[in-house]
């Protein structure tokens, strides 16, 4: 990847992205983060700190917004949790305070069979869902087409996470394959509603987290029982799909990519260019930049690095692994966007 | 009606942040910042990006107590800080840093003492200032080891040098002497563990955890 390339038209932030989504040139790799780039100095800087930001549109919007506006991100992402609909699937939630993520306490189980699993008619419109849409309705307004928008919709697994317990639903997916695939397909009706929600809202693509993670669940788990879900999910939601999974996941990565998602957020235990292997043309990748080792306590000499791996291995995204942690010094996120434009006119300048 | 701020006033380049205490329970929750200038003068800046009127007097508080706390002195901006031997020192000063922004606004503040009372041996282990930043550490009790242990967590906390053939001697490489921070610090060097436990939880705080390693 160190050929020189011609200047291509510059692109708009949400062109760039959206074009990196669909596989057609771009005039550099978009730095598009699926998952939250929000720290506490940005919450300050905003008025928008944490718990407002994950429960009010507006301080939710407006700390979103500083992905744009202030680290030159190409892509503004408002969902900075992952609980937002399991709080509306009733859920019992910590909502903590500013300098800590909301949780749902998943000790305190509200399902133990597939039979329980009513998604609530008022599943779009639940406060802390609405959030989200009317934070997404008030981004489009105010971007247009300067930024692509991102929302999130959580995947079947995830959900059952949240509902039955870690390790009910691991044991439940081991003892009984049937009713496991039962639960997983009476929630993705709740993923396909909050995505369609927020797409009518104007979102230009969906992160689509499917905790299907390295350490506690297998390749051939995924293929047997996510990967025709996940097909269905892009199928069903009409606008480009991240598919974000944490963990060591090249196993999996293949099954992915056959999936018809647009993009695949990876982690930085898989490395870019086995990753890009992997994936071979079936996918994009977005992500790998390693949050708790280099985005919150190296410097932004190693983020360049870890930003120059991927550029090199042909990613066709860059942003970080996950959510950044919220301590996460700013100098580190601008880093990104000023690696890859430095990469990209280091290659055109020849 | 603008949503963020485009470029008004934004993210200022401060240099590389070297510590940050994420909510203050004296300002609002507001988060306050120690950044390094990196410019070789060895300065630090006190920062925040709360606009909240309370905001810059509480920083101003916090610097000044850094340098009562840990005897350093103003440098060229307002909020600046920095040590007379122009060294970093950068372990201490993060530790400086959030003792300084632990007193509630208004507390009388004042360098401590290099004498330590250790609960452990029952002894009270003193520090006395040589020459060239060094520093010689002695107990009244009959346990040279829980000296010993302390003048390894300042080495450890301080980023100070073991002087060779001398167990209790310890030195700043700067050559200078730094009697507040050797005060400031003693009372953590008896306990080490409990600081490294402490900056691990630091560490965990606001990182998001996939369900699966939450359970």
């Amino acid at each position: 990847m160190n050929e020189s390339v011609a200047p291509m038209t510059p692109m708009t932030s949400r062109e760039r992205v959206l074009a990196a989504l669909a596989g057609r040139p771009v005039d550099r790799a978009p730095v598009c983060n699926p998952t939250s780039v929000a720290t506490v100095e940005l919450m300050d800087l905003v008025d928008a700190p944490f718990p407002d930001a994950n429960r009010d549109p507006g301080p939710m919007a407006r700390l979103a917004a500083t992905g744009y506006t202030e680290l030159g991100f190409d892509a503004i992402m408002p969902v900075f949790s992952i609980i937002q609909e399991s709080s509306a699937l009733g859920c019992k939630m910590q909502w903590e305070q500013k300098d800590n993520w909301p949780t749902v306490r998943m000790r305190e189980p509200i399902w133990t069979d597939a039979d329980d699993i009513v998604i609530p008619n008022d599943l779009e419109t639940h406060r802390d869902t609405r959030c989200v849409i009317d934070a997404i309705r008030l981004l489009r307004k105010e971007y247009g087409d300067e930024a692509a928008i991102v929302g999130k919709t959580m995947g079947p697994w995830s959900l059952a996470y949240h509902g039955f317990g870690v390790e009910p639903f691991l044991l439940l997916s081991l003892d009984d394959p049937g009713r496991t695939a039962l639960v997983l397909d009476r929630l993705k009706e709740a993923t396909i509603r909050f995505g369609l929600a927020q797409i009518d809202a104007g979102a230009d693509a969906l992160t689509l987290p499917d905790h299907a993670t390295g350490d506690l669940v297998s390749g051939e788990y995924y293929e047997r029982y996510l990967k025709e879900l996940h097909t269905e999910f892009a199928e069903r939601l009409p606008v480009p799909l991240i598919l974000h999974i944490c963990g060591r996941t090249v196993d999996r990565m293949p099954f992915i990519a056959e999936t018809g998602m647009a993009a695949f957020h990876y982690d930085s235990r898989n490395k870019p260019q086995e990753s890009m292997e992997a994936v071979g043309d079936g996918i994009a990748l977005v992500g790998n930049i390693n949050n708790p080792e280099t985005l919150f306590a190296r410097g932004p000499e190693e983020v360049r690095a870890e930003v120059v791996a991927n550029l090199e291995a042909g990613v066709q995204m860059i942003a970080p692994e996950c959510a950044v942690p919220l301590q996460t010094p700013l100098e580190n996120l601008l880093e990104i966007p000023r690696a890859v434009r430095d990469w990209h006119d280091a290659r055109t300048a020849h | 009606m603008r949503l963020a701020v485009r470029g008004t006033m934004g993210i200022v380049d401060l240099g590389r942040r070297i510590e940050l205490f994420s909510m203050d329970p004296h300002c609002h929750d507001i988060s306050i910042a120690l950044y390094e200038r990196g410019d070789g003068t060895g300065a630090f800046t006190v920062h925040s990006y709360s606009r909240r009127p309370e905001a810059a007097a509480r920083l101003d508080g916090v610097a000044t107590a850094m340098r009562k706390l840990g005897g350093m002195v103003a440098g060229a901006g307002p909020r600046d800080v920095r040590f007379c031997c122009g060294a970093v020192h950068r372990l201490a000063v993060r530790r400086l840093f959030l003792d300084a922004c632990k007193p509630p606004p208004g507390t009388e503040i004042a360098p401590r003492a290099m004498v330590v009372l250790d609960k452990k041996s029952g002894q009270t282990i003193t520090a006395h200032a040589m020459d060239g930043g060094r520093y010689r550490l002695s107990g009244d009790g009959d346990d040279p080891r829980r000296v010993l242990a302390v003048a390894r967590g300042l080495v450890r906390l301080a980023e100070m040098e073991a002087v060779e053939g001398a167990d209790c001697d310890i030195a700043f490489a700067c050559g200078y002497g730094h009697d507040a921070l050797i005060g400031l610090l003693m009372v953590r060097a008896l306990n080490l563990r409990a600081v490294m436990r402490e900056i691990e939880m630091q560490a965990a705080r606001g990182v998001l955890a996939a369900p699966s390693a939450r359970d």
